[in-house]
């Protein structure tokens, strides 16, 4: 009876539900934080979110994963293994520019001692 | 004589940069212009000698990543390399005096931020346009930022959080574009793109367009570049405003034709285009600060670019072209110029032109900003009036209407200026130019005047660089035949 | 005008805008859940027989979409520039806590472990699931151990500037070399039989790679923590 659990389109709509909602987290933060910890916070939450949901789309539960091993000896009826690359290019990009975020916070908070972003007055506007 | 040389020897010369750092800076100095001259020769030579081609990177396209080679590319590559060169040449004279610190990681980023625009002109995969994106962006806002004053550093602030902010939905995106098409090569994202069902296709047009729109600075995603100019140093506006937006302008607008030749929504992006242009001007009007105002400047020009790319035909194109050589130019001359007032008058507020007393320097921004303006017998005039003129044809006439008041907008404050500078009171001692400094000026305003007066030199090589940029079916052939 | 002013800051207004949009999103992308049944990942699966690694990942990264790698390293290289330039290490290590002789000794016990398994998983990369990134980061995470149980340890600055400069200048090389002998950026010109999958030595240029990779990502990764802790006094 319960079936319809195990079937791929199942799974997916999940996935989908479940990711697009930590994108609400990420960018209901974003729309309301002022402190730029939080605000990094939130930045990295959209884009893990993301990620999810590429790969959680993207897996066919039939299919196994892409090394050969445990038996198999040819390419055939594997997951696809672009996302897979893809997610661990834009993982690495996103973590390079957060630290790189960090380290403008830390040292725009030594200077000013001002953390928040509304009350960045530095340029006149 | 390859294409990626572009990328690799920029890429080689940064990696190999701090160990070459130990044995002198002044190798790593001129060892980067010579590689910027190179790279400018290598432009010349791969548009005369081999015209369009295909460069294949591991593996043929349509799996695998190359570069397409022709005439819109090239024309970009070539005004990159030049201004870069210029840029270095420039930077060779204000360097006994004014030397940044750490400067070989200052030419690391300078080289990486050269290789990233060109390889965003020239890759025709969209996964490696986003890495070419973040690889760009990551060296602006580090460029950004690099004094450590305050508000240098909160510029570099703004600049992180609202490329993360665009990045998000970039890769947002990319997702959803593999998702449902299954390649990332944009020949064959084109040919399937017009078949998606209608909503998942506007939902991917829009996140494109919030990712690319808060790097192409159009209302209301432009709220961060002034802040952003008026924070970073002049000699960053000047590649900021050159070279960076002109490539992500570029990007969009290939992604737009390829993706959506039939022009749906070119309308909305003309009127947003025209309000852009208009919004920027009118804010740029009370402005007492140099850098600010030139910096609402830049934003109307982008706009009009922008309007002008996104009428879609060959006219309009050919005229957006123009634009962004006169606007470069021009650009790099006032920024690079208003550097040499931050050195004499310590600060750039508007009434330091009233003081400026060097005749140069007021007769080249007078040039620069008349060219902006559009005058005829300058370089911005051609492409202005060719926009206009496809605006009018096309029938848009709201739009005409919007653009002709922010043009004329542009004009009061631009004469403001002029009468500043021309002005007969308060001059201070006369600041001198250097030999060098006033060579690489008086070149730049020769291109501007030199292009003013026989546009006909380069329209049929602009003509023909707008046609194959719109002619979406000959680069999806050319990708996916090539085996 | 800076736009965190002009938008409702209040928390209702932000959670009914950012709702509205998700559920739109959420809508749309649920009527399109993937059809697609021939996507270039397939196809790359095929094409991956003839390179003889046994982890399609692996090629995928570093062959197929190799260039995409090496902007991600430059990207990671630029990072680690800014972040020096920002922080740099001018004052001590502050840790308020001074650690005692048993956490001193058992992290220098438990380092060369880490440090083992995060080559191991860099250097079998192409052949179970793992490679350069992720042995990489296993690798720093070891160095992050040491640099907060021992208030004196230092990475030693030239070491990890001549691996950085080494790794990142060998992958350019690699890649000009595949220029000139097979006129193609990162094409593989060493050996890559399939009767070798399985073994070490496989996929011609792919381990090399990396490998290289790794010692890079391993690298970078170190001095940005290392920054980090340094410059974390009274912040």
């Amino acid at each position: 009876m319960f079936e319809f659990l195990n079937q791929d389109t199942t799974i997916q709509t999940i996935i989908t539900v479940g990711s697009m909602t930590l994108f609400f987290v990420g960018f209901f933060g974003l729309l309301t934080q002022k402190h730029f910890i939080k605000i990094f916070i939130s930045i990295a939450i959209m884009e893990s979110s993301i990620f999810l949901f590429f790969i959680g789309t993207m897996f066919k539960k039939s299919l196994t994963a892409p090394i050969l091993g445990d038996g198999y000896t040819t390419f055939t009826n594997m997951n696809d293994p672009i996302p897979h690359a893809m997610i661990l290019t834009a993982i690495v990009i996103g973590m390079a520019v957060l630290a790189l975020g960090l380290s403008f916070s830390i040292e725009y908070y030594k200077l000013t001692g001002n953390a928040e972003i509304d009350k960045m007055n530095e340029l006149r506007h | 004589m390859s294409s990626i040389l572009f990328i690799a020897l920029p890429l080689l010369f940064g990696f190999a940069t701090p160990i070459l750092n130990k044995f002198g800076k002044n190798g790593v100095v001129y060892g980067s212009t010579i590689m910027q001259m190179f790279l400018l020769y290598l432009a010349f030579d791969l548009l005369l000698n081999t015209g369009s081609h295909i460069e294949i990177i591991s593996i043929a396209p349509p799996l695998g990543i190359s570069f397409v080679l022709n005439k819109a590319s090239l024309f970009f590559v070539m005004l990159f390399t030049f201004l870069m060169t210029m840029f270095s040449f420039y930077y060779l004279t204000h360097r006994k005096t004014d030397a940044y610190k750490s400067e070989t990681k200052f030419f690391i980023l300078i080289n990486m931020l050269l290789a990233s625009s060109i390889g965003l002109v020239l890759s025709s995969d969209i996964f490696n346009i986003y890495v070419f994106f973040e690889i760009a962006g990551i060296s602006a806002y580090i460029l950004s930022a690099y004094k450590k004053t305050p508000s240098a550093l909160e510029a570099g602030l703004k600049y992180l959080l609202t490329g993360s902010i665009a990045s998000v939905f970039l890769v947002f995106a990319i997702v959803l574009i593999y998702i449902n098409i299954g390649s990332l090569n944009l020949a064959v994202i084109a040919q399937s793109f017009e078949t998606l069902p209608h909503n998942i296709k506007i939902l991917i047009s829009i996140f494109l367009l919030i990712g690319f729109g808060f790097k192409v600075e159009i209302f209301p995603l432009n709220f961060w570049v002034v802040d952003v100019y008026q924070g970073s140093s002049s000699l960053i506006n000047a590649l900021f405003s050159g070279i960076v937006v002109k490539a992500y302008l570029f990007v969009f607008f290939h992604i737009l034709y390829l993706f959506l030749p039939s022009g749906e929504f070119s309308l909305f992006l003309i009127y947003l285009g025209a309000i852009s242009m208009l919004v920027a001007e009118i804010s740029g009007l009370r402005q007492t600060n140099l850098k600010r105002l030139f910096a609402y400047s830049s934003l109307g020009q982008v706009a009009l670019i922008f309007t002008a790319f996104a009428m879609q035909n060959q006219n309009a194109i050919q005229g957006a072209l123009y634009i962004v050589l006169a606007h470069s130019i021009a650009k790099f001359i006032i920024f690079l110029a208003l550097t040499n007032i931050k050195k004499e008058y310590k600060n750039f507020h508007i009434n330091r032109l009233k003081e400026l007393n060097s005749p140069f320097l007021r007769t080249i921004l007078l040039i620069a900003m008349l060219s902006l303006l559009g005058l005829p017998l300058f370089a911005g005039f051609i492409g202005k009036f060719l926009v206009l003129k496809s605006l009018a044809v096309s029938g848009v006439l709201g739009a005409l209407v919007i653009i002709v008041t922010a043009s004329l907008l542009e004009a009061v404050y631009y004469f403001k200026l002029t009468g500043f500078m021309f002005s007969k009171s308060e001059k201070k001692e006369k600041l001198s130019i250097g030999i060098s400094q006033k060579i690489i000026f008086s070149l730049l305003a020769f291109l501007l005047i030199f292009v003013g007066i026989l546009p006909m030199i380069i329209s049929g090589f602009l003509f023909d660089g707008a046609g194959v940029l719109l002619d979406s079916t000959t680069y999806i052939n050319s990708l996916i035949g090539v085996q | 005008m800076n736009i965190k002013h002009d938008l409702p800051a209040s928390t209702a207004s932000g959670f009914a805008l950012s709702a509205i949009f998700v559920l739109t999103i959420l809508n749309i992308i649920l009527q399109n859940i993937p059809n697609v049944t021939q996507s270039a990942g397939n196809q790359l699966l095929k094409l991956n027989e003839t390179e003889g690694v046994a982890n399609a990942v692996t090629t995928v990264v570093v062959y197929f979409r190799g260039f995409d790698t090496l902007g991600e390293i430059s990207v990671l290289f630029i990072a680690s520039l800014g972040i020096g330039l920002m922080l740099h290490k001018n004052s001590e290590c502050n840790l308020k806590v001074q650690s005692n002789f048993m956490l001193k000794t058992a992290s220098k016990l438990l380092f060369p472990i880490i440090m083992l398994f995060g080559l191991y998983v860099m250097i079998y990369g192409h052949l179970s699931p793992g490679g350069g990134f992720q042995g990489g980061v296993i690798v720093a995470s070891g160095v992050l151990l040491l640099l907060i149980s021992d208030k004196s340890f230092e990475v030693p600055h030239s070491l990890i500037l001549i691996l950085e400069t080494f790794a990142g200048v060998s992958y350019v090389l690699i890649g000009l070399i595949g220029l000139f002998t097979l006129d193609i950026f990162l094409g593989n010109f060493l050996p890559n039989d399939i009767s070798q999958m399985g073994m070490l030595l496989s996929g011609g240029i792919i381990p090399i790679i990396y490998i290289i990779v790794g010692i890079k990502v391993g690298s970078e990764m170190s001095m940005i923590v290392q920054n980090l802790i340094k410059r974390s006094d009274n912040v």
